[in-house]
């Protein structure tokens, strides 16, 4: 499966992978998350894990399990980690004790490298006996809600290494070295490989949207950081000069209660306008999307907080010119000026949406470079090849 | 000349190559000042990544500056003539991440610029992954051949890395030609193309093919 990478990627970059492999060859190696599928971190490990198995390193996944109370705790964790906010449910701190004990002791753990993914299973590093330990943060720890983290620290600190997403989730008050390695996107999947244009328009199509006219389109929960109101001004405003519509792509997401009252909100400020489609799509529409996407004449982001907001690559790979917010992992994605635009405010967003619907040749040309750069940057061989150096590195291989 | 090439080097040459990952320094800077002592205060692999690794177009940087401290002046302190002079220092050998420390605290100590970033810079670092690429030059006419074919990660390694971080006085591609050949002049010429101004890596695996064909192929 490897290989078919290579005519994207270049033979090159494919045979590195092979060689820095080799110093892993033999060696066992453990990824830990709390889910087996949804969510980006899911995703990558599913395409991860047999990518390693397939360079030849014993590579196993494992989940670790909790109850709703747990992943109640493990949510409000994710979310003061990002917002800066506590909202703890009472006892959360021996709530997330007591499962890291039950899996400390159910699974496992004698590998030589252990990646622990997000802070749901981070605790389990008091019960290794082996191997070097690295934690993966997928999220924004900038500016934590400070109990939260300095619970949470405590065990951080006793990983070989902390790999976060972007330079600037990097923290101060951590001794461990802090890799910096983005997230990625799988090329070859439903979601973002080549489809057939007929199959766009059939798709734009279903959802009463025409291909014909100009399209600005979001995909992402319907969650105030990722502005869904700040994208129906811009698109308001775009539309007193152009013919536009507008395709905002969501899917409900159930450990989020806030999605269902941001949705309402956003069908509020969207009112009776026939050309705003708001939609709910099932979780893995990955073929929806990739039409979304690609029948779009501009994509947007305007988060104004953000992970890393993966959903830019996926634009860029499709040769779309992307408007992001300027936060987070966006502006690693987007280059401004170069494959899109990165902005702070709808008025800025609705400028360049405009600019962009007028202008094709501009597009086109931010669709080659956006292209381009993922292809170089944000590719899960990428991802893969820095996971194995971190790796080597931690074992001094 | 053209014998030349086909002569067995008394030593073939092994390529190597090499992947940097980006490790966080520890530290950030919104001014100047700040800018200047975390430049005292950062290994040489920090300067390394900050000044050559740019080079690689993985690395994103607007092609019209060739490092990230230059960028960074430009895009967050609003000084672009700094930002040029930042951009324009010197990395040929025999130079190396010292000499050019020195040359941008030098600079940088000359600017008056108060102003203070919304975006810092964060120093990063780095450690080589090194891995051995397979490939040997037995004799010059492979060395091209291979030259213009491998990875940019291998050349970049042996013409840069290895000779800018001190482990080697002189890059290996020249090493190698003169040890093994004797050709002074074309070490001489590689020796002069200065890495620390490329914004492409194909620029440069151009350029040094540039000189074998003006120095070997064309007499």
């Amino acid at each position: 499966m490897i290989e078919r990478f290579s005519e994207i990627i270049g033979e090159n970059e494919l045979d590195s992978i092979f060689k820095i492999a080799e110093k892993l060859k033999g060696l066992s190696i453990l990824h830990v998350n709390s889910t087996p599928a949804g969510g980006g971190v899911a995703e990558i490990l599913s395409k991860l894990v047999p990518l390693m198995r397939e360079l030849g390193i014993n590579t196993d996944w494992k989940i670790i399990r909790g109850d709703p109370e747990f992943f109640k705790v493990t949510k409000s964790f994710h979310n003061s980690l990002q917002n800066g906010l506590g909202e703890l449910p009472q006892g959360s701190f021996e709530i997330y004790r007591k499962w890291q004990e039950i899996n400390g002791n159910e699974l496992d753990l004698d590998y030589d490298v252990v990646f622990i993914h997000d802070p749901q299973p981070a605790g389990l590093i008091t019960f290794r006996k082996k191997g070097k330990w690295i934690w993966r943060c997928h999220i924004d720890i900038s500016n934590p809600y400070q109990p939260v983290w300095n619970f949470l620290r405590e065990y951080i600190q006793k990983y070989d290494s902390v790999i976060i997403s972007s330079a600037v989730f990097a923290r101060d008050d951590l001794k461990n070295p802090q890799f910096i390695i983005p997230p990625s996107i799988d090329p070859l999947s439903i979601k973002n490989r080549d489809i057939p244009e007929i199959t766009v328009k059939r798709i734009l199509y279903k959802f009463d949207l025409d291909p014909g006219r100009p399209i600005i389109s979001q995909v992402s929960r319907f969650d105030r950081a990722k502005d869904p109101l700040g994208v129906i001004r811009t698109y308001k405003l775009v539309k007193k000069h152009a013919d536009v519509q507008l395709a905002y792509v969501g899917s409900p997401a159930s450990d989020d209660p806030e999605g269902e009252i941001v949705y309402r909100e956003t069908v509020q400020a969207a009112g009776d306008d026939k050309d705003i489609k708001l939609l709910m799509l099932p979780p893995n529409s990955d073929l929806e999307i990739n039409a979304f996407q690609r029948g779009s004449t501009v994509v947007m982001q305007k988060s104004i907080r953000e992970g890393f907001g993966l959903t830019v690559s996926e634009a860029l790979w499709k040769k779309k010119a992307v408007i992001g917010g300027n936060t987070g992992g966006i502006p690693l994605q987007i280059i401004h000026g170069v494959n899109g635009y990165l902005v702070n405010t709808p008025e800025e967003a609705a400028h360049y949406a405009l600019y962009l619907i007028r202008q094709k040749d501009i597009r086109e040309k931010f669709g080659k470079a956006g292209r381009e750069h993922v292809r170089r940057n944000f590719l899960i061989t990428r991802e893969l090849r820095d996971y194995l150096m971190v790796a080597t590195l931690a074992l001094g291989a | 000349m053209y014998e030349i090439l086909e002569k067995p080097a008394n030593k073939p040459f092994e390529f190597y190559a090499a992947y940097y990952p980006p490790i966080y320094a520890g530290f950030k800077a919104a001014t100047i000042d700040e800018l200047i002592e975390g430049i005292k205060k950062v290994d040489g692999f920090s300067i390394f990544y900050h000044v050559f690794h740019p080079l690689f177009s993985s690395h994103v940087v607007p092609e019209d500056m060739s490092n990230d401290f230059a960028t960074w002046i430009r895009d967050e302190l609003g000084d672009r003539l700094l930002a040029q002079k930042i951009s324009d220092i010197e990395g040929k050998e025999p130079r190396t991440v010292e000499n050019v420390r020195e040359d941008l605290i030098k600079i940088l100590s000359e600017a008056r610029i108060s102003k203070t970033a919304n975006k810092p810079f964060y120093f990063i670092t780095c450690k080589p992954v090194v891995y051995n690429t397979g490939r040997v030059a037995k004799s010059l006419a492979e060395f091209i051949d291979i030259i213009a074919s491998i990875s940019i990660r291998s050349i970049a390694y042996h013409f840069i890395f290895r000779r800018i971080i001190g482990y080697e006085d002189k890059n290996d591609f020249s090493k190698w030609i003169e040890d093994n050949y004797g050709l002074t002049e074309l070490s001489k010429k590689l020796s002069s193309l200065d890495p620390q101004t490329y914004t492409d890596e194909e620029m440069l695996r151009e350029d040094l093919l540039k000189i074998f064909e003006q120095e070997l192929l064309s007499k």
